[in-house]
């Protein structure tokens, strides 16, 4: 990554392409499954902002896994804003992109690493019903209300199966 | 500035963090977040979990046409190199609402709802709902009213209280149509808040858009 902030490095950009790419696809065939075209502008798009923003890149904010899907994310929010048929006057620019800009407060060094390694092992023990509420949500874009009405539960069953998941994963536990 | 005490509950801060909140709910989580260190770190960690999910999923590989489009492209994207648009400078509006308000609240074309009330419409979402800024007078209050869905609600300066507590700026509070509630701002001055109300056209949106999975889109 250095050597892409730093050097420009093409051969250094063309290793995270092939290690990256493939998740972005698999991140928008997720929410749009069997569209191709779509998965392979979204692999562009987001490529291009690794490429223009490594400098701004903060290793001790993220790490680049997490740094890498806030802008797959950011980059699909926009374009299934600019291709919806429903137009929303908010730009989603001014909600997502500004977070990562930010400084880091005295409080927000966390030892995001070890956070990500604890997380990692106890999503393989989630129950499914709780993994797939997730999955609906991070992975398919889905609301809360859109995964009650898809899964057949009450919208309050869906909210509690997001807690209790969040709460398992000691996602949110100060270490 | 006092300390923040609502805050969003955990499950929608990770709706937050996986982009799947209606953008005008998100508004109001980012201007909350903008005000609440402890959330803004809260939705970090949730990105990071995001991104395991994301690891999990079985990769699709990239032709190497597209890589080979990619590499070519590298240039060009360094020549295009867009300068950013010029920060502006009004500290008290959060960054998320400078896109709709430019110059700070005073300059803004309040429209009088009642002697105590006005209000501004910033926008329309996608789904209907309506975002807007309500600027309550010092002590004023409007009347007792109920939602037709859930309204969100971010106090943007100020304080106003109403039959559950006190509240003041970077709180955030969401009431649902079983609320009946009668805020008053406080007695030493103006209230400003954002406030996000899902009106009954929210259903038609929200059905119709049950149905964009099914619509492939494509550039083509």
């Amino acid at each position: 990554m250095q050597k892409v902030a730093v050097n420009r490095d093409k051969t250094a950009f063309a290793e995270l392409f092939d290690h990256y790419a493939p998740q972005i696809r698999a991140y928008s065939l997720a929410r749009e499954p069997g569209a191709d075209l779509v998965a392979d502008d979204l692999t562009q798009d987001v490529m291009s902002r690794v490429w223009l923003k490594a400098g701004t890149y903060n290793a001790d904010l993220a790490n680049l896994n997490t740094w890498i899907f806030t802008l797959a994310r950011n980059c699909r929010v926009d374009y299934l804003r600019r291709n919806s048929r429903h137009i929303s006057n908010i730009d989603p620019s001014f909600i997502f992109d500004e977070m990562e800009d930010d400084n880091p407060g005295p409080f927000q060094l966390v030892n995001q690493t070890r956070a990500e390694d604890t997380v990692r092992t106890s999503l393989q023990k989630l129950p499914f019903e709780q993994s797939d509420v997730l999955t609906k949500i991070y992975l398919e874009g889905k609301t809360h209300q859109q995964t009650s009405i898809e899964l057949k539960l009450p919208l309050g069953t869906v909210k509690s199966r997001v807690r209790l998941a969040l709460k398992k994963l000691q996602v949110l536990v100060a270490r | 500035m006092e300390k923040i005490l609502t805050h969003p509950v955990d499950e929608l801060l990770a709706s937050f963090s996986a982009a799947s909140l209606p953008l005008s709910q998100a508004l109001c989580i980012s201007s909350h977040l903008e005000r609440c260190a402890a959330c803004h770190q809260k939705v970090q960690r949730l990105n990071g979990l995001g991104s395991e999910l994301m690891q999990q999923l079985k990769p699709s590989p990239a032709s190497s046409e597209l890589k080979e489009r990619m590499i070519n492209r590298l240039d060009i994207l360094t020549q295009e190199t867009h300068a950013r648009p010029q920060e502006t400078h009004v500290s008290s509006v959060p960054r998320c609402l400078q896109q709709f308000i430019q110059t700070g609240y005073d300059k803004l074309p309040w429209r009088r709802v009642s002697p105590d009330i006005h209000n501004y419409e910033l926008c329309r979402d996608s789904n209907g709902a309506k975002v807007e800024l309500l600027r309550i007078k010092a002590g004023g209050s409007p009347t007792t009213h109920t939602h037709m869905g859930d309204e969100y609600t971010v106090i943007l300066e100020g304080s106003f209280s109403d039959e559950t507590g006190l509240y003041h700026q970077g709180d955030f509070l969401v009431r649902d149509a079983r609320h009946k509630h009668t805020p008053v701002a406080s007695q030493d001055r103006e209230c400003i808040c954002l406030a996000v109300t899902e009106g009954p056209i929210q259903f038609t949106g929200f059905f119709s858009r049950l149905l964009n999975p099914f619509v492939r889109r494509s550039y083509t």
